[in-house]
């Protein structure tokens, strides 16, 4: 008997040990988490800047050799339409992508989830692009943007905007961003419409391969995309859709890696129809 | 109303269903005074009936009964060969003051403590003391009373010289 | 007529069948005891009673507790038939609130079902009952206790705790206690002992709670699993008594503290010395943030504790002495006490013909001195060890006792009571009240005697409506108790506010008893306030009316 109580013991001492090591510890870094931008949205003040402008999200990765050509002409047009257009630079998870030595993934989760969806990686043709997620009869509206880029912007620009967007933020407590996100309707909608912040980081020198085979170590990387910052596919926008509706929305932001440097970053937030995922219309700035 | 009627009605029940000798529970556990662990088992009088009393230092009634019972004690050991054992159920709030206490006033019990009130429990003390009982030489509970009112150990000693005479 | 039926079925089945078949079969004991609690009360807008709307109010509960050998097994019926004022509403209903069965021989106890159980002074781990606050935090699960060899006790429990009719949480835990003296064989008796204990209690939470850190769209990123580690120690040496704990608990944000993620501590020191007819004790404590419970966002203040912080002051027993009790600010406080006693032995100047019973008591509580880093969140605050904060409480009492014939017994206690009413969470003057109590007991004869209790309170506070606190102002009181034998009481009381106070609270008592039997009946009005035991406090609304309370064992 007392033998079986001994055994008993030692085995309960045992299991005790083990379940009790573990004791949480949670770093001061660590306390608050983000726990999802569920922005409100309350009645706003208004956007000043009311003009149209375009987004482009151009697919690349760092083995696609025909990348930085496009990542050229891209910032030609940029230069040329100064801040009417935006630029997002999307790495989603084909073998384009894969790191060249010993250098970070610019992959996203996100990038892919939105590379699935426009067909780039069934085509499986790099760089690929969409200015305002435009779509034709036959389908997305995808190009390669090594040429042709201005006559797709020319094309979102020559409309009136429908909806005016301006986005500000903050950096607060070095961690976390405080976004604000006005938006004013020019013309009534009656779409159920979507808001999408996007955290783009500039000047990442991340190794790229060139278009003669070789590769570039000190390859400058701008305007990548490092987070969709709401859901992929945007946050609802509580509005009536009226001429003349203004709406205000707040969102706090903790990116989820302390290896990307806030003061290179920029937010980038457009509205667009829900359902066909047309961008209306697009704001971005820096984070201060 | 009925609810209480018939609450009322189940204790008398239960009261009378169940009347009867329990014994002293052996395998408690209790502290001395000096911080060792002992049991239940330890607590008799050489195959003499003893008093069991529970109690506590806040318990005003409790420190009446000890006291007015130490002017007697010897007198009554003399005659009975009594032995009270005083089981103190304070909590660590005032655990460590039994000593002292019991020191301060100079009382020559045994003492206890049952700060889990595994004892209380098991011998049915409720939420309150004091709480007495006589415990005879088969280990039996043959007495119990609860609370202290002046003429309380007239009362006890009765009692024990009764059980003591094996009535 | 379903839940009559029930009920009596219950019943029976609880004390009738069950044990008489078992006694029957098995041998061996089936002991119980019964408490019924009942209330009747009536508006009364001066001390702030309000009907009832159930009219009769009642606690009732029954152990039943089966004994054969080294097992034992027992159950508790609970039934709240509209639960009695100052109970959490939650309480209503009836049904087996508590039931185990255990198997201890001396050496060896194992316990499955509910249970309680201390790891030593109750610092990490306390599941523990107070039938008249409403606290039962018992655990349900299973508690082990060995003793390899003499000297050595190891403890482990794992179970949840009880919430009202419900169990919750997760608590597991371990305790070794080692008597020095025991692993010697020629220290065993020496007259220094030496008892050293050490336990480890972590409770585990679910953490997909969100909960907002302050700060719109972010939440706190929660420990799931939370310890609290203990050391303690106690020697004695013949007169001499020394006694000590220290515990930890790790990041813990829960709605006491906040959500702050500041660890916690309790340092807490005994040390006595005494011999026949005198005595010392001192006391330090110093708690900072150690609520330690197992939901963290519990909103009942007094429920799902796990660990249990005594309150470092004497525990009055006089009306106005303790019309102010204090409870443990488990959030932070630093105290001391001394305690003192002394016998004037007969036939001396001061014991004179029956010698003379002094019993000086003191005690000083504070709050820590801490400087803010933030909210929610955060650290919280940072705190200086040894330097104090704010006033809390502070008292003295003396009491001086006298047999002052063979038929009279005269007490008398001054007290001083200072108190900061931050700890019942309002802001406001501190309180400043001076007490006085003569307790004077003539026993006629064997028969008969009769009590007589005045007391006085004089306090700096006035009673302010806006505030509403009822203790305020200047106080006097009279009690006059008959007791016939020990088996009939009458007593008669009044407290009245004589000036800056509102209130007149009269009550009359009766009470008769028979061996274990108690039966009490009081016609009255019962001050609102908040009721204490052993450091935990409750609140209770004031009443006005008959109240009635039966008590048996078996």
């Amino acid at each position: 008997m007392k033998k079986i109580f001994q055994l008993f013991v030692s085995v309960f001492v045992f299991v005790s040990v083990f379940a009790f090591v573990s004791c949480d510890k949670i770093e001061e870094d660590n306390y608050i988490v983000y726990a999802g931008a569920a922005g409100k949205w309350y009645d706003g003040s208004g956007v000043a800047d009311k003009s149209q402008r375009a987004i482009i999200e151009k697919y690349t990765g760092v083995r696609c050799v025909n990348c930085p050509t496009a990542d050229e002409a891209i910032g030609v047009a940029v230069g040329q339409y100064g801040d009417k257009l935006i630029a997002v630079a999307i790495h989603d998870s084909s073998n384009f992508t894969k790191p060249i030595g010993d250098t970070p993934r610019l992959s996203t989760p996100d990038g892919e989830t939105m590379s699935q969806f426009f067909g780039v990686r069934d085509a499986g043709q790099y760089p690929a692009a969409l200015v305002n997620r435009a779509s034709t009869s036959t389908g997305w509206d995808l190009f390669t943007p090594t040429e042709g880029i201005n006559s797709h912007v020319d094309n979102i620009l020559s409309n009136n905007a429908t909806v005016a967007v301006a986005v500000d933020s903050a950096v607060i407590n070095n961690n976390s961003v405080d976004i604000t996100v006005n938006i004013e309707f020019l013309q009534p909608v009656s779409d159920e419409l979507s808001l999408t912040l996007m955290l783009i980081e500039d000047s990442l020198v991340v190794t790229q391969r060139l278009h003669d085979g070789s590769d570039n170590e000190n390859y400058v990387h701008n305007h990548v995309l490092r987070d969709v910052i709401t859901d992929v596919w945007g946050a609802d926008i509580d509005c009536t859709g009226a001429a003349g509706e203004k709406r205000v929305a707040l969102f706090q932001y903790k990116p989820e890696s302390s290896e990307w440097n806030l003061r290179r970053c920029h937010i980038v937030a457009f509205v667009s129809v829900k359902n066909s995922k047309q961008i209306l219309n697009v704001a971005d700035c820096h984070v201060r | 109303m009925k609810k209480l009627i018939l609450s009322i009605a189940i204790m008398l029940i239960c009261g009378t269903v169940m009347a009867q000798n329990a014994k002293l529970p052996e395998n408690i556990s209790l502290k001395t005074l000096d911080g060792k662990t002992v049991t239940s088992a330890v607590l008799q009088n050489d195959g003499k009936p003893f008093v069991i009393s529970f109690w506590a230092t806040w318990c005003k009634p409790c420190n009446v009964e000890l006291n007015t019972i130490r002017e007697l004690y010897e007198e009554w050991q003399e005659e009975t060969g009594i032995k009270i054992v005083a089981v103190s159920i304070d909590d660590s709030r005032s655990a460590s003051k039994v000593k002292p206490h019991v020191d301060g006033n100079g009382w020559e019990y045994e003492v206890y403590l049952d700060q889990n009130r595994d004892l209380a429990r098991a011998m049915n003390v409720g939420a309150d003391v004091p709480y007495t009982f006589i415990i005879n030489g088969e280990g039996e509970i043959v007495w119990m009373h609860k609370g202290y009112q002046p003429g309380g150990e007239d009362e006890l000693i009765e009692q024990y010289r009764k059980i003591l005479k094996g009535e | 007529m379903n839940k009559r039926i029930s009920l009596l079925g219950v019943a029976l089945m609880l004390c009738g069948i069950i044990p008489s078949a078992a006694q029957g079969i098995l041998g061996g004991h089936v002991t119980g005891n019964i408490q019924f609690d009942g209330q009747i009360s009536h508006r009364d807008t001066i001390i702030g009673a309000d009907d009832v709307p159930k009219k009769l109010l009642s606690n009732i509960r029954t152990d039943i507790l089966y004994t054969n050998g080294d097992f034992s097994a027992g159950l508790r019926y609970e039934g709240y038939l509209g639960p009695m004022l100052g109970f959490r509403p939650d309480y209503e209903g009836q049904g087996i609130a508590n039931y185990f069965v255990s198997y201890r021989t001396q050496n060896f106890a194992v316990t499955a079902g509910h249970f309680y159980e201390q790891f030593g002074n109750g610092m990490t781990l306390r599941a523990y009952e107070d039938r008249y606050l409403g606290i039962d935090n018992a655990l349900r699960g299973i508690n082990i206790m060995y003793r390899p060899f003499n000297g050595v006790i190891l403890k482990g429990v794992i179970g949840q705790q009880r919430y009202f009719w419900e169990t919750t949480g997760l608590v597991r835990g371990i305790d070794g206690e080692v008597n020095v003296n025991s692993l010697v064989e020629s220290w065993k008796d020496a007259k220094t002992q030496l008892t050293l204990g050490a336990s480890f209690v972590s409770k585990y939470e679910d953490n997909d709670e969100i909960i907002s850190s302050g700060i719109d769209g972010y939440k706190l990123n929660l420990p799931q699993n939370v310890g609290a580690t203990a050391v303690r120690m106690d020697l004695s040496s013949g007169g001499f008594g020394l006694q000590a704990e220290y515990a930890h608990k790790g990041q813990d944000p829960n709605d006491l503290n906040d959500y702050i993620y500041r660890e916690g501590d309790v340092l807490w020191m005994s040390a006595s010395y005494s011999k026949k007819g005198m005595s010392a004790n001192i006391q330090a404590k110093r708690v900072d943030n150690m609520g330690f419970r197992s939901h963290r966002t519990e909103k009942y203040k007094e429920m799902l504790f796990i660990n249990y912080t005594p309150a470092i002051s004497k525990q009055h027993t006089y009306a106005f002495l303790s019309m102010y009790p204090y409870a443990t600010q488990s959030t932070g406080e630093m105290g001391l006490q001394g305690d003192f006693m002394y016998k004037f032995k007969k036939e001396t100047l001061l014991g004179g013909k029956y010698g003379t019973d002094v019993h000086i008591n003191t005690s000083l509580i504070t709050g820590l001195d801490t400087t803010r880093i933030g909210g929610r969140g955060t650290n919280g605050y940072t705190s200086d060890f040894f330097s104090t904060g704010d006033l809390y409480y502070g008292d003295l009492s003396v009491e001086i006792a006298k047999k002052l014939s063979s038929k009279l017994k005269l007490a008398a206690t001054y007290g001083y009571v200072v108190f900061n009413p931050i700890i019942e969470g309002h802001e406001g003057d501190l309180h400043h009240n001076n007490v006085v109590v003569a307790d004077l007991t003539w026993k006629i004869n064997k028969k008969n005697s009769i009590r007589f209790e005045a007391e006085w309170m004089g306090s700096d506070s006035k009673y302010d409506a806006t505030v509403d606190d009822k203790r305020c102002g200047d106080w006097i009181m009279g009690l006059v108790e008959y007791n016939l034998t020990s088996a009939w009481f009458v007593s008669l009381s009044d407290q009245y506010a004589y000036n800056d106070g509102i209130g007149n609270y009269y009550n009359l008592s009766v009470g008769y008893t028979k061996g274990a039997t108690r039966l009490q009946l009081g016609y009255g009005k019962q001050r609102e306030g908040i009721i204490c035991i052993g450091g935990v406090c409750r609140n209770v609304p004031a009443s006005n009316g008959l109240t009635f309370s039966l008590t048996t064992s078996f």
